[in-house]
């Protein structure tokens, strides 16, 4: 006798409220909307499922950087899946548990919508994946010509007319910016799903097709070997001390004080004029960048120097190099004849236009940079309406919501003392719940069976394995996920709820977190496992992981919330099995 | 002990199939040779043999090297003392009897077949079992030793082709690959030396843009180590596939070439004459008909090839042609040859396999 399954339903209730932030009802933004804005969490959001997005927004989010949220993973996600036709969405959606970010989808359902989005698909994407070469360097040249305008701006020199055209052009460029994301990646996941359906076709695990496509240089891997030179130079001019034992804050002055201290600075400083144009966060105004505060790129350069002297960094990346060569080649000799021939075609299209790389590259042209231009103009503007008397401090900028600021700048709504009497409330609000964050629930909402768009179960590792977990409460002595690096490790755990804590993590300990991006890299160097909440194969973690040689499980869906800092716990990277064995060692 | 399985093949024996005990590299050559392509003679010492003979203080050296690379933060500089200790004692010891005296029959054999006595000139050359699928970083790891003709000799180097089974780089490597520390993968090759007036590598794409419109040639005087590892810009010429039509030649800028120096009786790097660096090695016909064999190899094979070749001194063309090994290119796996119709259209795919949009 079949059982009718209650749906499994986290309620919302406790996340809904009317105010998107103290003093702040106004929901809508931006209009008019593609499919719908950012909201806070309403009732009616019970029926569907909404996914935390720790991956991308660990720490929660100010005011101000609601709107670029907006223009990122709702508009950017929404306009680029409508201009690209992706059949089954129509892109994201964001709900805002006091400041933390979820994630739902707009699921398309009527049959004569699917038919005429793949339509529209099948003749948008067919050329650029022709040519994507050329067509990313248009849209790569269209970013870096911004940037070249926006960081030569000398805000100091600017009347108020010139500052607050510099602060609504910034977010004029941040919502193009995002649209140009998405709107490459729906075409690349296309191709990179493709890719990976047929390899599970003709026989091979579809696990493998990330590891295919790796090994390609970006500019974060720059940016990382730049750094173990730099790491290497401070051997040289024997300054390691410093760097290893110092607070980044005071690093400077100690450096100095070292006979050619000020030698090396000169390089460092070189190298942040090329390379630190990045934020740690995505979306997040309140985030400094690496010029403003380099202490990511001392962390990362102090974890190379924590490395045995021997460690070569081109050597172990033509090790990468060597594996994904040697990888592809098995999977040549494990199928053939039209497999084989279907097999060269997808893997051609997929170093062509290869959504692993980009999934890589395009960090530091979109997600970690484009909010700079704002935030530059907006802490110059709030550094003068500081001196006009209006604000406290110039971030209290980032506790005003984008309609509020554009609205009093142009002489409307309710007017300074109005808006500055909240900043104070608001400025707890995002306390308060930035310390709730570990605490929120993976999921909210009605857990679905199975999630209906592929891109989502792909970046997000939503696998039917991950919703069960989900289901059954999360609690258990072993979890499984997306086995997506292979080795086997057993160690103590280091549970990390966001990057700001990283300088916890020790060397051979097993790293577990929600998601890791682009700033959690130079933690790999030094861990022996790594196990995610969210995230399939192509996610930051499993890319590094392969890159790095440490197993890796992603998508595990209840990571952070079984196991505990200093549990023992044993990662099989190819099982996709993590066991937990608590405090004492089996 | 002897081990089961051959310890020597000779090259007649051998076939594609023989891939796990002889390595791909000379596989690959006994399939050549058994289809009637001219390629050097020889024999293979096979894997069985090394797995079935390893001094018993090797051994627990071996184990030693693999425990330091089981520590996490493992010492580079203990896994390079580890090794040396490894290397030195492989190289030291003689092989058994029942080795020895296969290789040396093995070895007598050739004389007789080649019938060249005790003036044959070998190559004795490491092949290691998963060596092409990792090209770019096994080239140049693994010892390869050219213009033996003492049969003792023979003996000492297949030693040291094994020792270049445990350099730290071998070692690390196996351990990333998740293979066990010993070097059970290696089997070595004793191969005619082909007396070389020139020699190259001929791709069957072109390894540049991944065009398969256009082969590559590239080519050195002398013997063609000093083309495969990098040490001239060769001379280069790129045909047309279609047409056979050279369509660019350059000559290069081979200021040194790779000889038999009969005064130490080694295979040497030395400066190339000047007037011999300003002339080409090639003519075009030889070109095209290295692209036309090239080309018959990839047809063979499936997938798009780089190919070592020499041309022998004292023989008249195209007699005078050898190939040397063949692997398939994997930077460019993939390119779909010109005129064929993709049989794979991601977009497509992607809509009735990934997105399941059912046809209208």
């Amino acid at each position: 006798m079949a059982v009718q399954e209650e749906p499994k339903v986290i309620p919302v209730d406790d996340f809904v409220r009317d105010e998107l932030y103290p003093g702040y009802t106004q929901a809508f933004g931006t209009q008019p909307f593609v499919a719908g804005p950012v909201r806070p969490f309403s009732k009616a959001d019970n029926a569907s499922y909404w996914l935390r997005d720790s991956l991308h927004f660990s720490e929660g989010m100010v005011p101000a950087s609601i709107a670029l949220l907006d223009d990122a993973q709702t508009w950017g996600a929404q306009l680029g899946a409508e201009i690209v036709g992706v059949p089954p969405t129509r892109g994201s959606v964001n709900r805002l548990a006091g400041t933390h970010v979820y994630i739902g989808t707009i699921d398309v359902d009527t049959d004569w919508q699917i038919q005429a989005r793949a339509a529209r698909f099948g003749q948008y994407v067919g050329p650029i994946l022709a040519d994507f070469d050329r067509y990313w360097a248009m849209r790569a040249g269209e970013l870096q010509s911004a940037y070249h305008h926006f960081d030569n701006l000398d805000l100091a020199a600017m009347d108020s007319g010139q500052l607050w055209t510099a602060v609504k052009d910034g977010y004029a460029f941040h919502r193009r910016a995002w649209f140009i994301h998405f709107e490459v990646m729906y075409v690349l996941t296309a191709n990179y799903l493709a890719f990976y359906q047929l390899a599970e076709e003709i026989g091979l695990e579809g696990s493998l097709v990330s590891a295919f496509l790796s090994g390609r240089q970006t500019f974060y891997s720059t940016t990382d070997e730049e750094l173990w030179k730099l790491a290497g130079r401070a051997r040289e001019l024997e300054v390691t001390g410093p760097l290893l034992h110092t607070d980044p804050a005071a690093v400077r002055g100690q450096l100095e004080a070292l006979p050619h201290g000020r030698t090396w600075l000169n390089e460092f400083d070189g190298f942040l004029r090329t390379y630190g144009w990045r934020t740690e966060e995505t979306c997040r105004i309140d985030t400094p960048s690496w010029i403003e505060d380099p202490s990511p790129a001392l962390y990362a350069i102090a974890s190379f120097l924590a490395k045995p002297a021997g460690f070569d960094f081109h050597a172990a990346r033509q090790d990468a190099v060597a594996e994904r060569d040697a990888q592809i080649e098995a999977a040549r000799r494990a199928v053939n004849g039209s497999d084989l021939r279907r097999f060269n075609e997808a893997l051609a299209s997929n170093q062509a236009a290869n959504f692993a790389w980009w999934n890589e590259e395009h960090n530091y042209l979109i997600d970690r940079r484009a909010a700079i231009p704002v935030r530059r103009a907006s802490l110059e503007l709030g550094a003068r309406l500081v001196d006009e008397g209006k604000l406290t401090a110039p971030d209290d900028i980032f506790f005003l919501f984008k309609p509020e600021l554009f609205a009093v700048m142009e002489g409307d709504g309710p007017g300074w003392p109005a808006l500055t009497s909240m900043i104070p409330d608001r400025r707890a609000y995002f306390e308060d719940w930035r310390r709730r964050g570990p605490e929120l629930p993976t999921m909210l909402g009605t857990i679905p069976d199975a999630v209906p768009d592929p891109i989502m179960i792909e970046v997000f590792g939503l696998s039917g394995h991950f919703l069960e977990t989900l289901k059954g409460g999360g609690a258990a002595q072993e979890l499984r996920g997306f086995p997506a690096a292979k080795g086997v490790a057993e160690g103590v755990a280091r549970v990390i709820t966001s990057v700001a804590e990283l300088h916890k993590v020790q060397p051979g300990e097993i790293l577990v977190c929600g998601g890791t991006t682009t700033e959690w890299t130079p933690v790999f160097g030094i861990i022996k496992a790594c196990v995610c909440d969210t995230g399939g194969s192509l996610t930051h973690a499993a890319i590094v992981s392969r890159e790095y040689g440490i197993p890796c499980v992603v998508g595990t869906a209840a990571a952070t919330k079984t196991i505990k800092t200093g549990d023992r716990v044993r990662v099989d990277g190819r099982q996709g099995t993590v066991q937990v064995f608590g405090s004492q060692a089996p | 002990m002897t081990p089961a399985g051959d310890v020597v093949l000779d090259l007649g024996d051998i076939r594609v199939t023989d891939t796990a005990r002889v390595g791909p590299k000379i596989a690959r050559l006994g399939q050549l040779a058994s289809a009637g392509w001219p390629v050097p003679d020889g024999y293979a010492v096979t894997v069985h043999a090394l797995g079935g003979w390893l001094p018993r203080q090797a051994r627990s050296e071996i184990e030693q090297l693999a425990s330091v690379l089981n520590e996490t933060d493992f010492d580079p500089v203990a896994l390079s003392h580890a090794s040396e200790r490894v290397r030195a004692l492989i190289e030291s010891q003689p092989l058994p009897s029942w080795l020895e005296d296969a290789v040396l029959s093995a070895h007598e054999r050739l004389r007789t077949r080649t019938g060249r006595g005790p003036r044959l000139r070998v190559a004795v050359r490491s092949s290691a079992v998963g060596e092409d699928s990792a090209k770019a970083s096994f080239a140049g790891q693994y010892s390869t030793f050219l213009g033996i003709t003492d049969a003792a000799d023979v003996l000492r180097h297949i030693r040291k082709c094994w020792a270049s089974g445990y350099s730290a780089w071998a070692v690390q490597y196996r351990r990333r690959a998740g293979l066990p520390p010993h070097a059970h993968d290696l089997a070595v090759g004793v191969m005619e030396l082909v007396n070389a007036r020139s020699a190259g590598v001929v791709f069957t794409l072109d390894p540049v843009t991944g065009d398969r419109g256009r082969m590559v040639v590239e080519a050195n005087w002398g013997f063609g180590e000093s083309v495969v590892s990098g040490q001239v810009t060769p001379d280069y010429w790129a045909v047309d596939r279609a047409s056979s039509q050279v369509a660019e030649r350059r000559v290069g800028g081979k200021h040194m070439w790779t000889v038999f120096d009969p005064a130490t009786a080694t295979v040497t790097l030395v400066p190339l004459p000047a007037d011999l660096a300003r002339q080409p090695c090639l003519d075009d016909d030889e070109v095209r008909y290295l692209c036309r064999k090239a080309a018959e190899i990839e047809d063979a094979e499936g997938v798009p090839q780089d190919v070592e070749w020499a041309i022998a001194r004292n023989a008249p063309f195209p007699d005078s042609v050898f190939i040397l090994q063949h692997r398939p290119e994997t930077t460019w796996p993939a390119a779909p040859a010109p005129g064929a119709q993709p049989s794979f259209d991601p977009v497509q795919f992607a809509l009735r396999n990934v997105f399941k949009v059912p046809r209208a």
